[in-house]
């Protein structure tokens, strides 16, 4: 009897003391705490339980269906040691808690020299955030957020805090309030990621001297913003399809001395969209199919735009709010290609237009008054508008180019205008009976 | 039915709906062909967008004119006589005959934007929810030129007419309709930009496009000022449905109070 007792309260005990559930998260934390420093610890395909507090350097590799799951009361992993790695993870179930004293991430990192690559992230309030954190490699992660319309109740795929000299490559972020947001954090690398579907895909505050490129952003509400930062260098970025009535490729918002070369703005209700900004230097880069190419507001100075290719735009350039100073539109006798929109001559065939460019519009005082002008920017009414405000005076120099690029060949679809022609020629050339003839009658001539 | 099949054997004789299918077939190639560049993931969206303003130019005019010469036919065999004096008043014919206008202009281009999707597939990571609303948006727009020409067809007395109503329709909602808004917009203000923006979107192409740009997810109303937010007062699926509806019964209307069953050379 005394036997069976004991056997009883022993079983028991074990069933009051849910030992499935608890013993993966002590496991995996007991786990890291057990190994000595620099170890090498392999996780199996399953899910384990966090949140984790990593406290010493090592290397932690999952594989294809490992899977973190946080508490949903924190961070689901803390890394407090440099030195660590964490490799092929999906990390999920952060604390979306936004009354706490601190800002959730699903992988927090508070030390230097931490390599995170090939990590999902899903459900957390911010995905990888350096707190303070120098000389790390983030690179080949996939965050997913809530969706391009939730901007308070999650965070940033990336939140670069205080933090410097760090790597971010080849990540893949969407959905996100901001892709990648970077505040006081100077010197850092990104390269090659793709964000798409956040609010502002990058985001600059007080961060200087970062460099940026090749990466990409489609269909965020703003491509990047770059606010209160300065030297700057981003190139070979493509900024596409950032659509939407307050939308853009870039942001330059009190920014000053930035370099921008290289990159590719379209199809954006705003290719540029520059305020309060000193010193920056535009070159080189393709503003192709945005419905504003350029908009420069008063407030900004001393820009410099040269050798970039302007066209097709509805708006090539419009400066609002009057005309800021020392903007130039050209340097070193180089002007930008503003498309078959602004025909030029090039008797003496050096590649530099012989009369300058310079653009009229009237809609600047329409944009800057009313915001619904925004939705008409799309409509071929647009054209005849500036027309017969051309021809009533009531249009404004925007800008002067007074080197011109000659243009590149042109790429508009030649095979619509053929189709159009067609159309048109029916109606002009062919009379009306042929196009009865067409249309009705069933085909018959008579 | 009969007139489904009468519609579908007086085009399939004709040329304009085959003229009209190719230019769309020829433009959606040549759009394709041009986009082949683009990126892989989203890639597609821009394709539609850019596939939307192209034939954007030409689905209303074709329509227009589909649908007018399709009645005034009718006038000049003096079938419509024949047809309204056996059992059939106007109302009942254009209803008829507006449905074998749908079918026969709508079930050629769907089948082509079938096998178009099988051609994109090859290029592009397929979005076929964005797909269906890009198709949506196209039938909306041949519903409303169609109805539209279907009208002018019977009002007009002469081809002449025709032309010239069609190509006043046209330019009147490519131009002229938000010519007059873009005048008036200095006066919007909080207390009538619901009265603007109905007005704004009594345009089809403007309900459409937004409907589209909307439903794919390109363009984003998320947190609006409060004008804007008062401008878009209903989604844009409604406001392109409100749309179909006014200019269907409009164009109803207009066909069956002002129609004439004589037509002249």
């Amino acid at each position: 009897m005394k036997k069976l007792t004991l056997l009883s309260f022993v079983f028991s005990f074990f069933i009051l003391m849910e030992p499935e559930k608890h013993m993966a998260a002590e496991n995996l934390q007991a786990i890291l705490d057990s190994m000595k420093e620099g170890a090498v610890v392999k996780l199996e395909n399953r899910t384990y339980e966090g949140n984790i507090v990593i406290n010493k350097p090592m290397t932690i590799i999952g594989s294809d269906k490992t899977v973190i799951k946080g508490d949903g009361t924190g961070n689901v992993i803390s890394i407090k040691a440099p030195n660590v790695k964490l490799k092929y993870l999906t990390v999920t179930h952060g604390s979306m808690n936004r009354n706490s004293a601190e800002e959730y991430a699903a992988i927090k990192i508070y030390t230097n020299n931490n390599v995170v690559e090939h990590i999902s992230i899903r459900h957390s309030f911010h995905g990888i955030y350096l707190s303070q954190a120098h000389n790390n490699k983030i690179r080949y992660n996939n965050i997913k957020g809530m969706g391009k319309g939730e901007i308070a109740a999650q965070g940033n795929g990336l939140h670069i805090y205080y933090a410097n000299d760090n790597l971010l490559e080849h990540n893949t972020i969407e959905g996100t309030r901001d892709g990648m947001f970077f505040d006081y954090a100077n010197n850092n690398h990104s390269y090659e990621n793709n964000i798409s579907n956040t609010r502002y895909g990058l985001h600059y505050m007080y961060s200087d001297e970062n460099i940026f490129k090749r990466n990409v952003f489609t269909m965020n509400t703003g491509g990047a913003a770059i606010m209160n930062s300065n030297h700057l260098k981003l190139e070979d970025n493509q900024f596409i399809v950032n659509y939407g009535n307050q939308s853009f490729g870039l942001l330059l918002l009190q920014a000053n001395d930035n370099y921008i070369a290289n990159n590719t703005f379209y199809m954006n209700q705003r290719g540029l969209y520059i305020d309060q900004a000193t010193r920056n230097i535009i070159k080189n880069n393709r503003i192709i199919q945005n419905q504003i190419g350029i908009e420069l507001w008063a407030s900004s100075n001393d820009q410099t735009f040269t050798l970039n290719r302007i066209s097709e735009n509805t708006i090539p350039a419009v400066t609002l709010g009057g005309q800021g100073e020392r903007n130039s539109w050209s340097k070193d006798g180089k002007g930008n290609d503003w498309g078959s929109s602004f025909p030029l001559t090039d008797l003496n065939q050096d590649g530099i237009g012989d009369f300058p460019v310079i653009y009229h519009s009237s809609l600047h005082q329409l944009i800057e008054d009313q915001e619904i002008t925004n939705l008409f920017l799309k409509s071929p009414a647009i054209t005849i508008y500036e027309k017969i405000n051309a021809t009533l005076n009531n249009d404004e120099v925007m800008f002067k180019d007074s080197h011109p690029m000659a243009a590149a060949k042109s790429s508009r679809k030649p095979l619509l205008f053929v189709a159009f022609g067609l159309v048109i020629g029916l109606i002009l050339l062919k009379g009306r009976h042929q196009l009865c003839i067409t249309f009705g009658r069933n085909g018959r001539k008579t | 039915m009969h007139y489904i099949w009468k519609e579908w054997k007086e085009n399939i004789r004709g040329k304009g709906l085959w003229l009209s299918l190719s230019i769309i077939v020829l433009i959606s190639i040549s759009i394709l062909f041009r986009s082949s560049v683009l990126s892989f993931d989203k890639g597609f969206y821009v394709l539609l967008i850019n596939l939307f303003d192209a034939i954007i130019y030409f689905i209303p005019i074709l329509c227009l004119f589909i649908g007018a010469f399709s009645i005034f036919q009718e006038k000049e065999q003096k079938t419509l006589i024949m047809l309204l004096t056996k059992k059939d008043n106007y109302a009942s014919f254009l209803v008829r005959k507006s449905l074998g206008l749908y079918v026969v202009v709508l079930v050629p281009l769907m089948i082509w934007f079938f096998l178009y999707l099988l051609l994109l597939k090859f290029n592009f990571g397929l979005d076929i929810t964005s797909y269906l609303i890009f198709v949506a948006a196209i039938i909306c727009l041949n519903l409303v030129f169609l109805q539209m020409g279907a009208a002018i067809g019977s009002f007009s007395r002469s081809r002449m007419q025709i032309i010239g109503y069609t190509i006043f329709v046209w330019f009147y909602f490519f131009f002229l309709h938000d010519f007059i808004l873009l005048s008036f917009l200095p006066d919007v203000t909080h207390e009538n930009v619901k009265l603007f923006s109905a007005a704004y979107f009594l345009n089809p192409l403007q309900a459409v496009r937004m409907f589209l740009e909307t439903g794919m997810g390109l363009y984003s109303f998320g947190h609006m000022s409060r004008l804007l937010e008062k401008f878009m007062w209903t989604k844009p699926v409604f406001f392109l449905l409100g749309n179909l509806v006014i200019w269907l019964v409009i164009s109803f209307g207009t066909a069956i109070v002002f129609n004439r069953k004589e037509g002249y050379e």
